[in-house]
Order: C-alpha cells, then sequence, then structure tokens
C-alpha cells in the first residue's frame, strides 16, 4: 500500500541562482585588481611599504615627540576655526530649512520648483567642500570669508538632503488637517509639518557643526582661514614636531565637540 | 446643570528657564563668533561677483577648455581609484572591528574599547592622516592618499557595522547555537545573512563620500584631481579649471546615482529587514552614529 501522494513530502524546487551576486563579484575583484596595479592604477605594494615603514620611522619618531613650545602659537588659530564652524553651521542650516522644503514632494509647491531644487541640490552636493574654498578664495581672497562661504555651501547641501528626505517621510495626518482647515502653503508648512521634523533639523544641524571643525582642517590648506593653514604651513617645512602638536590639539578638540554634541542632542532631540 | 470638568487647578506649565538660558547663550556665542571673526564687510559685498566672474571665466568666457579634458580625467580616475582602495581597506578591517565593537556579540569590556578606538580614529580627517603618518610612510602620490582614506573609514565604518549588528534578530543566534555551531559558525550563519545587505550598503555609500574626500588629497601631493583644481585654480587659469570642475561634478553624480541605485536593489531586493521596519538611510545613520 502506498502513501496517498498529498502527504509524500515534496522538496520545493531551488530558487533559480541569481546572477548578480557573481557578476558583482567579478566586477568587484577587477575593479580592485586595475585600481592596485601598477599599470592602471595607484600602485600599491605591500612589500615596499612594509620597508618604506623604516624609512619613514624617523618621521614618526619625531612625530611621536610634539614640541609643546609651538603650542601658544596654534590657539588663535584654533579659535578661528572654532569660529569659522558656527558662523557657517548658523547660516548654512538656515539656508537648508527652505531649499528642504522645496526639495520635498510633500511641500513642494510644484513639480518644476521641485525638479530644479533637487537638481541643484544634488550639483552643490557634488562639489567638495576644499573645492568651494579654493573656489571662494579666488573670488574674494585668503581669509576666512572664503572658509565661512565654502562651509556655508557645503552645509547647505548635507542638511536639505537629509531634511528634505525626513519631510518626504512625514505623517500627512496634520497636513491634511492643516488644509482642511484653510491653512495655505506656508501655514501648511510652519504648523502640520515644520513641528514633525524640528528635532531632526536640531539633530543634523549638530551633526553638520560636527563635520565642520573636521572640513576646516581641509579648506585652511589652501588658504581659507583657520587651523588648516597652519597645519599645511608646518608640514610644508617639515616641522613634524609642530605638525604632531596640532595633530594632537585638533582631535582633542574634535572628540570635545562631539561628546558636546551627543549630549546636546540627548537634551534636545 | 453640573459642570464634567472638575474645578481643579491648571498645571504649571513646565519651566521654560533651563531652555531659554541655553538659547540666550547659544545666540551670544554666535554673536561673538561672527563679530570677532576678521572678516572685512566689505569683502562680504564683494563675493557675488567674484564668484560670477569666476563663473563667467570659467564656464561661458573661454572655458570650458576642452583640451585639458583628458588630464581632468586622468585626475578623476585616480580620485576614484583612491576611494575604492580606501573603501575596501575601510571595509576589510573594519566588519571584524564591528563584530568586536558589538556588545551582543563580544563581551562589554571588548567592545567599549574597540568602539572608543573606532571613535578616535573617525576624530582624524583624511587630509590630517595623509600628512601625519601616511605621507612620511608610502612617501608622496595616491598610495598615501589611499590608506588615509582607508584608515578613516575603518573608523566609520566599524561604528556603523557594529550598530546595525547590535540590532539584528536573536533568534538565528539561538538556533544556530542551539544546533551546535561553534563561536565562528554562529557569528557566520546566526549574524552575518542578516546584517550583510545593510553593511554593503554602507560600504557603497561610504564609497561616495570618499571620493569627496579623495579630491582634497591632492592639494597635499596625496594623489588624484585635487591637484589639477588647485593648480588650474592657482595660476587662475580659469578656462582649465571649469572643465576639472565639470568633470568633478559630473563623475561623482554618475557614480552617486548608481550606487544609490545598487544600495535600493541590495536593501530592498533581498529582504533584508524581517522586521518590516522602514529601511534607514545610510546618511541618518551616520547622523545617529555620529
Amino acid at each position: 500500500m502506498s502513501l496517498p501522494a498529498a502527504t509524500r513530502s515534496v522538496r520545493p524546487a531551488k530558487p533559480r541562482p541569481s546572477l548578480a551576486v557573481p557578476i558583482g563579484l567579478v566586477l568587484f575583484v577587477a575593479i580592485s585588481w586595475a585600481s592596485l596595479s601598477e599599470e592602471f592604477g595607484i600602485g600599491l605594494d605591500i612589500g615596499a611599504l612594509i620597508e618604506d615603514f623604516t624609512r619613514g620611522a624617523g618621521i614618526l619618531g619625531e612625530l611621536l615627540t610634539p614640541n609643546w613650545n609651538f603650542l601658544p602659537r596654534t590657539v588663535e588659530p584654533m579659535l578661528e576655526t572654532f569660529q569659522i564652524a558656527v558662523v557657517a553651521a548658523v547660516i548654512g542650516c538656515a539656508v537648508a530649512l527652505p531649499v528642504a522644503f522645496l526639495a520635498s514632494r510633500v511641500t513642494s509647491p510644484n513639480l518644476a520648483t521641485f525638479l530644479v531644487d533637487r537638481s541643484l541640490l544634488s550639483v552643490v552636493r557634488a562639489m567638495p567642500d576644499f573645492l568651494y574654498a579654493l573656489v571662494f578664495v579666488a573670488a574674494v581672497s585668503i581669509g576666512p570669508l572664503a572658509g565661512v562661504a565654502a562651509l556655508v555651501m557645503f552645509n547647505v547641501g548635507v542638511v536639505a538632503k537629509l531634511l528634505s528626505e525626513t519631510v518626504d517621510g512625514v505623517d500627512t495626518g496634520p497636513i491634511e488637517a492643516a488644509r482642511a482647515g484653510g491653512a495655505n502653503r506656508s501655514q501648511t508648512v510652519r504648523w502640520a509639518v515644520l513641528p514633525q521634523v524640528l528635532p531632526n533639523y536640531v539633530a543634523y544641524s549638530l551633526y553638520t557643526f560636527e563635520l565642520n571643525i573636521r572640513a576646516s582642517a581641509v579648506i585652511g590648506i589652501v588658504g581659507a582661514g583657520g587651523i588648516g593653514n597652519q597645519l599645511f604651513t608646518q608640514y610644508r617645512f617639515f616641522n613634524w614636531s609642530n605638525v604632531s602638536v596640532i595633530v594632537v590639539e585638533l582631535f582633542l578638540f574634535v572628540f570635545a565637540i562631539e561628546l558636546l554634541s551627543i549630549w546636546l542632542r540627548r537634551r534636545l532631540v | 446643570m453640573t459642570d464634567a470638568r472638575p474645578a481643579g487647578v491648571r498645571p504649571q506649565p513646565p519651566s521654560r528657564a533651563p531652555r531659554n538660558v541655553g538659547l540666550v547663550a547659544a545666540s551670544l556665542l554666535v554673536l561673538w563668533a561672527a563679530l570677532t571673526l576678521d572678516i572685512d564687510p566689505a569683502e562680504i559685498l564683494e563675493l557675488p561677483g567674484g564668484v560670477s566672474r569666476l563663473f563667467y571665466e570659467m564656464f561661458l568666457e573661454r572655458g570650458p577648455d576642452w583640451t585639458y579634458l583628458d588630464d581632468a580625467l586622468e585626475g578623476m580616475l585616480e580620485s576614484l581609484q583612491i576611494a575604492w582602495v580606501g573603501t575596501v581597506i575601510g571595509a576589510a578591517l573594519s566588519l571584524p572591528l564591528g563584530f568586536f565593537g558589538a556588545k551582543n556579540v563580544s563581551s562589554g569590556l571588548v567592545s567599549t574599547v574597540v568602539r572608543q578606538l573606532l571613535n578616535a580614529i573617525r576624530a582624524f580627517p583624511e587630509i590630517v592622516l595623509a600628512i601625519a603618518i601616511f605621507i612620511p610612510i608610502a612617501g608622496l602620490g595616491p598610495v598615501a592618499g589611499a590608506l588615509a582614506v582607508g584608515l578613516h573609514s575603518v573608523g566609520t565604518l566599524g561604528k556603523l557595522s557594529a550598530e546595525v549588528i547590535e540590532g539584528i534578530d536573536p533568534g538565528p543566534v539561538e538556533a544556530a547555537r542551539a544546533a551546535g555551531g561553534r563561536t565562528l559558525q554562529i557569528q557566520r550563519w546566526g549574524v552575518l545573512p542578516q546584517v550583510l545587505p545593510e553593511i554593503i550598503a554602507f560600504w557603497l555609500y561610504r564609497f561616495e563620500i570618499n571620493i569627496r574626500a579623495a579630491a582634497v588629497l591632492g592639494v597635499v601631493g596625496a594623489g588624484g584631481i585635487g591637484f589639477q583644481l588647485q593648480q588650474t585654480i592657482a595660476f587662475q587659469r580659469y578656462a582649465l579649471a571649469g572643465t576639472a570642475i565639470l568633470v568633478v561634478v559630473g563623475a561623482t553624480i554618475a557614480v552617486d546615482t548608481v550606487s544609490g541605485w545598487l544600495r535600493r536593489r541590495i536593501i530592498e531586493g533581498t529582504g533584508a529587514r524581517v522586521t518590516g521596519e522602514v529601511v534607514e538611510q545610510p546618511e541618518l545613520a551616520e547622523v545617529r552614529a555620529a
């Protein structure tokens, strides 16, 4: 007697193997190989690196003995870095607010505004911060103004992108309620959308402020003010013990700002 | 007729004093920063004119100068390679560190030590790592740049990976343990499949960021398009600079688009989130992790 067909266990067919994974792996290996190779890429050779390490040991030794007498001279540029970061974050986040609302489908008045704003935003985000610094230094002059302007552009890109995505995801209930209550577009944004995204906005603003402190090391190198300028000068004259003072200081500063920012975010958000 | 509402006393609204003090302090800080910054007000007025003059010279008057295209593309290719190699280094080193930094997988002490180490690495910008560590070791060139980008990526990727691993569903881990899996087998079959899609999405996102970070390295001699950008603008060859800027913007947007599409495919296409949560954008995760 045989069992009825239904109780005989039938193994479900295996899903067809997807081609995406092997193709992805092959591409990954090919691009990595090409990028690492001497001929097509940057030519990374582990053996040579280990050999170089002994050559660089002298410099690393100098870096490990910071010249603390240099410290007083770094105070003023460090302060300038902080000021640039503060001012740029405030202006950048203020500008980003309307830009973000125009770049979200939920709050943008029409498709044209939405598309134009989104495309402008992706161009703004595609330029690295130091490129802005280069352009603004060329447009006005060397100094903190170029730094502030560069970081403002950088911050608008970051905050507007993050905030517009948050606005995309808001609860539509309050918006409907505001419309039903006769609110016009700006009133809807003010009373139905803004309260929902305000905690995120605060978090993003603090986050960009942190980014700014780190970015200031970069923009100073091209002459846009702050500690980066001094870092680059000391580097060019191979004053490694002075370089390490700035590096240690920058590290502590970034760390302190991060702790402060985390604490503030816990309290505010 | 009775009043349904009890004639109670209205509760005191919570005090706004701490908030107001905080706001005043913050405003004072901003005012101080703005007023003591060494900026000539006249220069602020020059800014729009200066930028539009540059824009005109770069893209309208004589530029963009397409004879410079080959140089710009070569520099950009090197930047892309630096970003790629840096991301691969960062991904390879950060994955094990992510496991060690996750409280639910490693022990409390180890995870704290690893997390602090990752935080410390993250505090150094790529350019500082290049100047202070990798150019002295590897000499001028793209290798130093790639190593700097790689080390910084270890910091961010390690932290994000650890957070993803801490958020896993413990079920598969228990199942693997109940079936007699050894520690490594539990990680391989209980944890890794749950977190890999999201972690790969972070790697791709990091690649997008690293392209921007790699652009600057050329200025200090660590390879890439930064060198061309800096030279053309510093020597006022604006027609050439226009070409280089177009190449940077074009390549960055192209990579962002492809990478963004891939990230969405990887996260949504595999049903990675069994919990049905909304898939979180890597950008937002980065803010949270920061």
